[in-house]
């Protein structure tokens, strides 16, 4: 229940810089998803704020109090590993209360915590198993009680859930979000996997090379996503190379409307969600004829593959109700995208809904 | 049904191809240590436990009440398992830090200690020991060093039991340190961040988390140090005092100076049920991690 700022951090390894002047606030009670694919750094942010990794320059402040010279040990943080979490020698009990005995807690409270942290996972009755006699999401959720018990001021979570399978690893998000709720627990949740992070968190701040790309609402990530990493890392997306001529956005043969601001370029990337691309009856003005080169069911909705002519393959979403068979004929009107032009903040534009009818 | 009760001959067929093959591939091993150590060993304690008497012979214990009732025998013993006790104890406070070092550490410093520390190994005994005796003998290296500085009363420790402890301990590092870095290297990293995390610092971290993950590991290095050192010769023999002598040296001068087979025969019946009882540790610690392995 706590605060965290961090100011202008930067990690270097080497000639490598794996974080490069990160600078955001976690507020309190909040649950903050970092994302990002594999090397973008978001572990070795993790790892300065648990403590593990000295950052080369920049702060780090809980409650307004700097962190950064504490080691972990003395840090009012927790943390929660990928794997291989549990001392394999300890029963879950003793696990639990390692870290309560160093604290110098009596027999008794370590006792009533030991077991309200269990009970809070779902495990009580586990005390005297050891690890090797526990499954994979049991020894993560052990982990997560033992993170727990201590009462910290921010819980920090490594990919805990990576090496799980998947409908355990959904089971056990749930879980944690309901945990977190309830201790109204400040979390920084760590993963690579966009749909945990949408689902968790409160904010995601998404990485990619080191560098923060974006910090927003999950809603907000997925609909205005700040820069082309963000726009192609999350959710499904359609990335079309354009060019804009005297106030003219051109894709290929076609010319859709620009927005005003727009500076002439050949480097203008649109991007499209699958959601955002509409069948419309033939003949609808501005409509693109496409032609549907496969379907995919995914159960309560249908992805289909469809080739237009001059802009190449695009991922289109339809529902169920829609008969789309593939070698038919449709015709396409993109009703929402964003223009992508010189890093600069993405362009919206978004069809009026008059234009549909 | 049928397919499987008339499954093909040939797979019983190979089976007993296979068990066949590794019967002669376990065979010439098996058949060297039956012919050269068993069968002698055993004819040799057989011998330490017959007494001959007027042509007849008959089990008797009269070789070993004479081996610990002779003084000399019994403090030659005493002083040998002394020397293995400190010496052990010297190699595991010199190793453990070399290990834990070794295991954290890296970089170039780290390469350059990991050679050192295996270097010992490339050093038969024998030229360790003239060397030793050239560094530490009186006028050798360290008494000429220490002089310079105004050190005059430097006393070697040569032909003295701590020459053998030095001997020993140089020895044995690089096969200890190599045995205990592997084990420290099974203990994944997480495993003692999240004990730092928790609240543990270095000193509860190695007490708490690290020892009991590696009991396995040191109990192998002490019970194989403790069998090289127990038998050893060459070091004490050329570094140690004329008495007391440890085992091997004893063995070996009752043997070949004394001409008293059958004393020596008894001396090392005893060195070898000593030494028996320590493999039996070593056998069991390994055997243990086998079946850990396998129920992983």
């Amino acid at each position: 229940m706590a605060r965290l700022d961090i100011i202008h951090l930067t990690k270097q390894f080497g000639n490598v810089l794996a974080v490069n002047d990160a600078g955001f606030t976690v507020q309190d009670s909040e649950f903050m998803c970092i994302l990002g694919p594999s090397g973008c750094g978001k572990s070795t942010l993790l790892r300065m704020i648990a403590g593990f990794e000295a950052p080369t320059s920049g702060d780090m402040q809980i409650d307004g109090e700097s962190v950064t010279a504490l080691p972990p040990n003395k840090r009012p943080t927790a943390m929660v590993f990928q794997k291989y979490t549990l001392w394999p020698h300890m029963t879950v009990y003793e696990n639990i209360a390692f870290g309560l005995g160093l604290r110098g807690l009596s027999r008794a409270v370590i006792d009533q915590k030991v077991h309200d942290s269990l009970a809070l996972v779902s495990l009580s009755g586990y005390e005297t198993r050891y690890p090797a006699q526990l499954s994979g999401g049991q020894q993560q959720r052990v982990a997560l009680a033992r993170a727990i018990v201590l009462e910290p001021k921010i819980l920090l979570l490594d990919e805990p859930f990576s090496s799980l399978d998947a409908i355990l690893r959904v089971r056990l998000r749930e879980e944690l979000k309901r945990i977190q709720r309830r201790l109204k627990i400040t979390a920084i949740f760590v993963t690579h996997d966009q749909e945990e992070a949408l689902s968790l968190a409160d904010r995601i701040a998404v990485m990619s090379g080191g560098q923060i790309e974006q910090i927003d609402h999950p809603s907000t990530i997925y609909a205005n996503p700040q820069t082309l990493f963000v726009a192609d890392f999350i959710g499904a997306m359609n990335l079309l190379k354009a060019s804009a001529q005297d106030g003219v956005l051109r894709l290929g043969g076609k010319q859709l409307t620009a927005p005003n601001g727009i500076q002439s370029s050949d480097k203008i990337t649109i991007a499209l969600r699958p959601e955002d691309l509409m069948i419309v009856p033939d003949g609808t003005p501005d409509a693109w004829k496409a032609q549907v080169d496969q379907v995919m069911d995914l159960g309560h909705y249908r992805k289909i593959l469809v080739d237009v002519p001059d802009v190449g393959e695009l991922k289109v979403y339809v529902t169920k109700s829609m008969t789309v068979n593939e070698g038919d004929r449709v015709s396409l009107l993109p009703i929402r995208y964003l223009i992508y032009q010189n890093d600069a903040a993405p362009i919206e534009v978004n069809r009026p809904a008059a234009a549909l009818t | 049904m049928t397919t499987l009760q008339t499954s093909p001959p040939s797979s019983a067929w190979s089976r007993w191809r296979g068990a066949i093959l590794a019967y002669v591939l376990v065979a010439p091993p098996l058949l060297l240590m039956v012919l050269l150590i068993f069968i002698p060993a055993l004819q040799s304690i057989v011998r330490t436990l017959t007494i001959d008497v007027e042509g007849q012979s008959g089990f008797s214990f009269s070789r070993y009440v004479a081996f610990f009732n002779d003084p000399i025998s019994v403090s030659n013993l005493v002083f040998t398992f002394q020397i293995v006790f400190l010496t052990l104890i010297i190699i595991f406070i010199v190793c453990f830090p070399l290990a834990i070092y070794l295991r954290f550490a890296q970089g170039r410093i780290a390469a350059a200690v990991q050679i050192l520390v295996l270097f010992p190994l490339f050093v038969p005994g024998i030229i360790l020991c003239y060397a030793l005796i050239r560094f530490l003998g009186t006028r050798g290296t360290l008494d000429t060093v220490l002089s310079i500085f105004g050190v005059t009363e430097y006393r070697t420790p040569y032909l003295k039991p701590d020459a053998i402890i030095i001997g020993l301990v140089w020895e044995s590092i690089p096969f200890t340190v190599l045995v205990l870095t592997a084990g420290l290297r099974q203990i994944s990293d997480s495993l003692i961040e999240s004990a730092r995390d928790v609240g543990a610092g270095d000193w509860t971290i190695f007490r708490r988390i690290i020892l009991p993950l590696i009991t396995r590991p040191v109990l192998i290095a002490f019970s194989l140090n403790f069998l090289g050192i127990f038998g050893s010769y060459t070091v004490p023999y050329l570094l140690g005092p004329a008495a007391p002598q440890m085992m091997g040296v004893f063995m070996q001068q009752t043997f070949g100076q004394y001409r008293r087979p059958d004393d020596a025969e008894t001396q090392a019946v005893i060195t070898f049920l000593i030494c028996s009882l320590v493999g039996l540790l070593y056998v069991r610690t390994v055997a243990s991690q086998r079946i850990q392995q396998e129920d992983e």
